[in-house]
């Protein structure tokens, strides 16, 4: 979400001020490298030909998987928005019991890949598979992706509008719907946009479910070998997100929120629930239950049972770990790297140019990971061969699919720092590559650390450009997982998913360490 | 120590001129203040003098530099310029103590300076503290030594007393005051307080519309501003129509003598007169000679009592303005006679 700023007169705008070339030059070089993976697809397209495209393109097999992957689309961001609105209101906005226990219980789903969250619910439901089964699991894991930034946008917002609403004859329903979701409104938008990006881009939890969309059918496409449909579907599977970032862009143009008086919240007496608490806290059981409970109980329970049949080796148990760690801890120094640059040139030296290049970098967010990697693979396969299955490849194929993580991250951080402070390092003397080292870092380290675990949690997470760019002999614990849970070795598989989410969990607790130690005093000089 | 000089400076932000031929001489080791309302370019002007902007056009010299014309531009970190800015702006991962050091070599660090200087802001016993650890005047006092650290030719103040509640204002002004006399550079405090401009500098300009409109000490500019609005910009002042005449002004508050300074005319003129409100007097009653009046308002202030008054009708005066020390209590509506005490300063009509 961007926060509209009005300029301040006393301080003179920086689009006055030259942008350092350096600057730039990384920027362009990031931006370019980012957007390299719709490039190569673009050349495939049409090393393949129009003709052939079109007539792969215009047939049953395309409107079908449109259908399956539209439908869901909807029926999952519309429940995700319901559910993420609701249980944010009631967690933020009213008296009910046990509040700050559920605010940690309900995210938990964000940190549990979504192919684990369906193994989860088919090793116990079998049967549970086509639509039903993929919008009520996936429902279950993306919701969080709602929840959280409406849960922001409620802690931010003036409670008084409530009030005030209330005061003037609203009902409590209306006052809802006319001025709280009114005030969530572009964190609401946001939150349905992650989600429908992410089942755009979801592949390990369908196959499991059996559910057909562009994405399963470009990877099995890629595995029989067939380039020229895994490209077409792959143009319109990038044509639908960018579908959605433009339809985004529209909802939120319109879209104002302010905030009148002084900038800080009084301390609001939540709504009172009343009668409705016993079936407010019934319905957080019960979402609990489903969302983190089932995929919980189904790991232990296959981890025990693993105990008394196969346990995996140690070995290659801490072999796939490593190659994870490795691998995705790469990826994030790699992009929070890239990061840095871009977010520096702008909020530091806004302006037309500068607001184009860091819109080009966002474009990624269309790519899913099965189409960064499959461009990957062709420019490995035409321009550099001796990088095929190599390490190097899956690391850029991380660092691209996750650098808008990394971005945001980097980019508030540096938003919070004063520029003030970087003139007055160069007012005592310092030159510009010292202020750059002895103050920026400093003072966007909690970004910079931010985005570095932000991206390895993803990474360490990543099934489909894994499964696709995993270098020859080299095994994560997402591969071993997939390959033990596709040949339904449950008891086999569970392990590597628990020492997955083992090793995810240390960088969100980090990721919640740093923001909790940030206090806002520390960052913005008073 | 050192003279700074800014000759014809323009900058304009696209299309909106902010600085339209600033003229300024600040001498060496002066205490020189800026004085201009919010939007007059006084931050702008700063922040051009310690070279975060660049001017469009025109000179400034640093002693005997020239640290930007036309062609050349010093950056901000070869200029040897303390800058103090209104919030502080004090590094938050840095120690007070490594925030004094900050533009120091490590040669320089070691001499004791830092600790003197912490010594000389009167905080010498916070230099391991965080700056969310001090409160807003402590902050102002570390953002001052550590500008005073690079043994700054200038160094530049810009508002630096506003972020400060009134209480703390006075006594950190004062301290700020002290500690550049002391150290003896060369300061400009850029501020839209008449009060903080006529009571801290020994010289003030007054920028308006982006040039320097009076340059003088606080006493000259007071006594004679250049025009009315600069009279009514510095202090309080009751402007009056009425005519001059060699050493006299004729008002409806009566004949009074001309300040020297005034525009001299030989034949009479008709003039706006400028009368401060601690030269009108207050009498109870009708008793003595002068402009028949009625009290309108009255406010205590305890070192003195503002009083307005409405004078009769045929005078044609709107409303003037008294100060009278002491606790003179009129209700509204009270009968009073108007005097005007001393010379008064008129701007003869051109």
């Amino acid at each position: 979400m961007t926060v509209a700023t009005l300029p301040d007169p006393t301080h003179v705008p920086a689009v006055h001020r030259r942008r350092p070339r350096a600057l730039v030059g990384a920027s362009v070089v990031v931006a370019a490298l980012l957007i390299l993976p719709l490039v190569f697809l673009l050349l495939q397209a049409r090393q393949v030909g129009w003709g052939q495209l079109s007539a792969l393109l215009f047939r049953h097999l395309t409107g079908t998987l449109l259908w399956n992957t539209v439908r869901l689309s909807i029926v999952v961001t519309a429940a995700s928005a319901a559910i993420g609105t609701a249980a944010a209101w009631f967690i933020e906005r009213t008296d009910l019991p046990g509040r700050r226990w559920w605010a940690v219980l309900v995210v938990i789903p964000v940190a549990i890949p979504d192919f684990v969250v369906s193994f989860g619910w088919v090793s116990v439901a079998p049967s549970l598979h086509g639509f039903a089964g993929a919008a009520l699991v996936m429902t279950l894991a993306v919701y969080p992706l709602v929840y959280l930034p409406v849960a922001a946008s409620f802690r931010g917002a003036d409670p008084g509008q409530e009030e005030v609403a209330r005061g003037l004859g609203l009902g409590r329903v209306r006052t809802f719907f006319r001025v709280t979701v009114a005030q969530a409104r572009p964190a609401i938008l946001g939150g349905c946009l992650l989600v429908a990006l992410a089942l755009l881009a979801e592949y390990g939890a369908f196959e499991i479910l059996r559910y057909q969309t562009f994405t399963t059918e470009i990877f099995t496409e890629f595995q029989v070998g067939d380039v020229p449909v895994a490209c077409a579907l792959s143009l319109i599977l990038v044509l639908l997100g960018l579908v959605l970032l433009t339809a985004d862009g529209f909802g939120r143009g319109s879209g104002r929120t302010s905030r009148s008086g002084p900038s800080v919240a009084r301390a609001r007496q939540p709504q009172r629930l009343g009668r409705g608490t016993v079936p407010v806290v019934a319905g957080f059981v019960v979402l609990a239950g489903l969302a983190v409970g089932v995929p919980f109980g189904t790991l232990v329970y296959w981890l025990l049972q693993g105990g008394r049949t196969t346990l995996p080796a140690a070995a290659s148990l801490s072999s796939a770990a490593w190659h994870s760690a490795g691998y995705s801890a790469a990826a994030a120094a790699l992009a929070t790297a890239a990061a840095l640059p871009v977010a520096l040139l702008s909020v530091r030296y806004p302006g037309r140019t500068t607001m184009l290049l860091e819109r080009s970098t966002f474009l990624v967010l269309a790519l899913p990971g099965v189409v960064i990697a499959l461009a990957l693979v062709y420019f490995s396969e035409h321009d550099a061969a001796f990088l095929y299955q190599r390490s190097p490849l899956l690391i850029v194929a991380y660092a691209i699919l996750f650098f808008p993580l990394a971005l945001v991250a980097v980019r508030a951080s540096v938003a919070q720092a004063p520029t003030g402070l970087e003139e007055m390092a160069r007012g005592l003397g310092c030159r510009p590559w010292s202020v750059l080292w002895r103050v920026t870092l400093r003072l966007v380290a909690p970004g910079l650390a931010a985005a570095f675990c932000l991206v390895f949690l993803s990474a360490v997470t990543e099934l489909t450009s894994t499964l696709i760019l995993i270098p020859t002999g080299a095994q994560t614990l997402a591969t071993q997982f997939w390959a033990y849970t596709t040949n339904l070795s449950y008891a086999a598989a569970a392990p590597y998913a628990t020492v997955m989410l083992v090793i995810a969990v240390i960088p969100s607790y980090l990721l919640g360490r740093w923001f909790n130690r940030l206090p806002s005093k520390a960052a913005t000089p008073t | 120590m050192t003279r700074l000089t800014a000759t014809n400076l323009y900058k304009a932000f696209g299309r909106q001129p902010v600085l339209t031929g600033i003229e300024l001489t600040v001498p060496e080791g002066s205490l020189t203040a800026i004085l201009g309302p919010s939007g007059s370019g006084k931050t702008t002007l700063l922040r051009v003098l310690a070279g975060f902007e660049r001017s469009d056009r025109g000179v400034i010299t640093l002693g005997d530099r020239v640290v930007e014309d036309g062609r050349h531009y010093v950056p901000p970190e070869e200029r040897g310029i303390g800058y103090v800015p209104q919030e502080g702006a004090l590094f938050p991962h840095l120690t007070v103590e490594r925030n004094i050091a900050f533009g120091l070599s490590r040669l320089e660090r070691r001499d004791g300076r830092i600790a003197r200087l912490a010594e000389m802001v009167g905080l010498g016993t916070l230099t391991g503290r965080f700056p969310h650890q001090l409160s807003g005047g402590q902050q102002q006092r570390v953002a001052l030594a550590r500008a005073l650290a690079i043994e700054p030719g200038v160094v530049l103040l810009d508002e630096p007393f506003s972020s400060l509640d009134a209480g703390l204002r006075a006594s950190v002004r004062a301290d700020v005051q002290r500690v550049l006399r002391d150290a003896g550079t060369t300061a400009v405090l850029v501020t839209h307080d008449q009060d903080e401009a006529l009571s801290m500098a020994d010289i003030v300009a007054v920028i308006r519309d982006g040039r320097i409109g009076q340059t003088g000490t606080p006493q000259e500019l007071y006594e004679h501003p250049v025009d009315p609005a600069m009279a009514e910009f510095l202090g309080d002042a009751n402007l009056i129509r009425g005519s001059v005449d060699r050493a006299v002004a004729t008002t409806p508050l009566g004949t009074l003598p001309l300040r020297s300074g005034t525009t001299p005319v030989v034949t009479p003129t008709a003039a706006m007169v400028m009368v401060r409100p601690e030269q009108v007097e207050i009498w109870p009653g009708a008793g003595v000679d002068g402009l028949s009046a009625r009290v309108v308002e009255s406010h205590f202030h305890g070192h003195d009592t503002v009083i307005r008054v409405l004078p009769e009708a045929s005078s044609g005066i709107a409303a003037l303005v008294a100060r009278t020390d002491g606790a003179l209590a009129l209700a509204p509506g009270t009968e009073v006679t108007v005097t005007v005490r001393g010379a008064v300063l008129a701007w003869p009509d051109a």
